[in-house]
C-alpha cells in the first residue's frame, strides 16, 4: 500500500464511523410510550382504592393495596419493553438511561416504604416520597427525551408532592388522594401526550 | 526528516463491515441481529461470521432471547470493545491528520 492508498483508505474508514454514527444517533424515533400508561393506571387505580379503602374500613391491611401496582405494572412494563424492541431492534443509550431510571425510582419506593413501616413513620411522608419520586422521574424523562409537557407535569407533580406532606393525622388518607392525583399528573396525561407525540412522529 | 511514528492499526477493526458494527453498537445500548444487518446493509451469513470473530476477540458479548425459531440474538459492545475502537479511531484520525499533507506532495510528484 503506498502512502496515497493508505491516506485513501484512513479517509474511508473515518467516512463510515461518521456515517454510522450519525445514522444511528440521529435516528430520534421515540419509543417506550406505552410504559408510562402501563405504570400509570395500576398505580393511580390501586392509590384511589387504598384511599376509599381507609375511608371506610382504616385497618392495618389497607396500607399495603398501593402494593399490588407492582404485581400489574412489572409484568405491563416487561411485555411492552420486549414489544418495542421488536419493533426497533435495538435499544438507545438515552432509553437504557430512562429505563435504569423508572427501576431505580421503583425500587427505592418499595424499599422506602418497607424502611418506613419499620421507623414508624409511614403515615407521615410515605405518599409524599412516592410522589415525590415519580414527579423527579417524569421531570428527568422530559429533560431527556426533550418533551416539554413531561418537564412541566414534573414540575407541578414536585409541588403538590410538598403540598401533601401538610394532610397528617386524621387528614393522612387525603395525603393518599393527592399521590392519586400526582401519578395521574407525571403518568397518566404526559404518557397519553407522548402515545400522540409518537403517532404523529410515526406520520412523518 | 519527520518524528511521526505510525500509530498501530487494530487489523481486526480494519474491516469495513466489522468496523460498521463495531461503531453501531458503541452508540447503543445493544441491538438486535436483523436491525445490525439492516445498519450495515450486510448479508445474513457474513454479519453473523463477523460478529463471531468480534466476539471470540472478547469485543462483543452476545445473548439469545427467546427459544426456537422465534430466538433473537442480542449484541452489545463489551468494555474491552469499547476501548479499542476508541484507539482506533484516535489512530486514524492522527494518521489522517499528519499524513494527509504529505500524501497530496507524493501524489504531486507521481503525476
Amino acid at each position: 500500500m503506498t502512502t496515497t492508498n493508505r491516506g485513501n483508505a484512513t479517509s474511508d474508514e473515518l467516512d463510515i464511523i461518521t456515517r454510522i454514527r450519525g445514522e444511528v444517533m440521529g435516528n430520534r424515533e421515540p419509543t417506550g410510550e406505552n410504559l408510562f400508561l402501563a405504570w400509570g393506571y395500576p398505580a393511580a387505580f390501586f392509590l384511589l382504592l387504598q384511599f376509599v379503602a381507609l375511608l371506610i374500613w382504616n385497618e392495618a391491611w389497607c396500607y399495603w393495596i398501593w402494593l399490588g401496582t407492582e404485581f400489574v405494572g412489572i409484568p405491563l412494563m416487561v411485555y411492552f419493553l420486549r414489544k418495542d424492541y421488536e419493533r426497533t431492534g435495538h435499544r438507545s443509550l438515552n432509553s437504557n438511561v430512562i429505563l435504569q431510571m423508572w427501576i431505580y425510582v421503583g425500587c427505592a419506593c418499595v424499599i422506602g416504604a418497607v424502611a418506613m413501616g419499620m421507623a414508624g413513620v409511614f403515615e407521615y411522608c410515605f405518599c409524599s416520597l412516592i410522589a415525590l419520586l415519580s414527579s423527579m422521574g417524569c421531570f428527568l424523562t422530559g429533560l431527556i427525551l426533550r418533551f416539554r409537557p413531561k418537564t412541566v407535569c414534573g414540575v407541578i407533580g414536585t409541588a403538590l408532592s410538598f403540598v401533601s406532606l401538610f394532610f397528617q393525622g386524621d387528614l393522612w388518607p387525603w395525603q393518599m388522594l393527592i399521590t392519586a392525583i400526582v401519578t395521574i399528573i407525571t403518568l397518566i396525561i404526559p404518557g397519553h401526550l407522548f402515545k400522540q407525540y409518537v403517532k404523529n412522529y410515526e406520520l412523518i | 526528516m519527520s518524528s511521526f511514528k505510525f500509530p498501530v492499526i487494530n487489523p481486526l477493526l480494519h474491516n469495513e463491515l466489522r468496523l460498521k458494527i463495531m461503531v453501531a453498537l458503541d452508540s447503543l445500548e445493544s441491538a438486535n441481529f436483523m436491525y445490525l444487518c439492516e445498519i450495515t446493509g450486510s448479508t445474513r451469513g457474513n454479519l453473523s461470521v463477523q460478529i463471531k470473530t468480534l466476539q471470540e476477540a472478547g469485543y462483543l458479548e452476545v445473548s439469545k432471547s427467546g427459544s426456537g425459531p422465534s430466538a433473537r440474538s442480542v449484541c452489545r459492545i463489551t468494555r474491552k470493545g469499547m476501548e479499542v475502537l476508541h484507539v482506533y479511531e484516535q489512530g486514524l484520525r492522527r494518521l489522517f491528520s499528519e499524513r494527509v499533507p504529505g500524501d497530496k506532495e507524493s501524489l504531486q510528484k507521481i503525476g
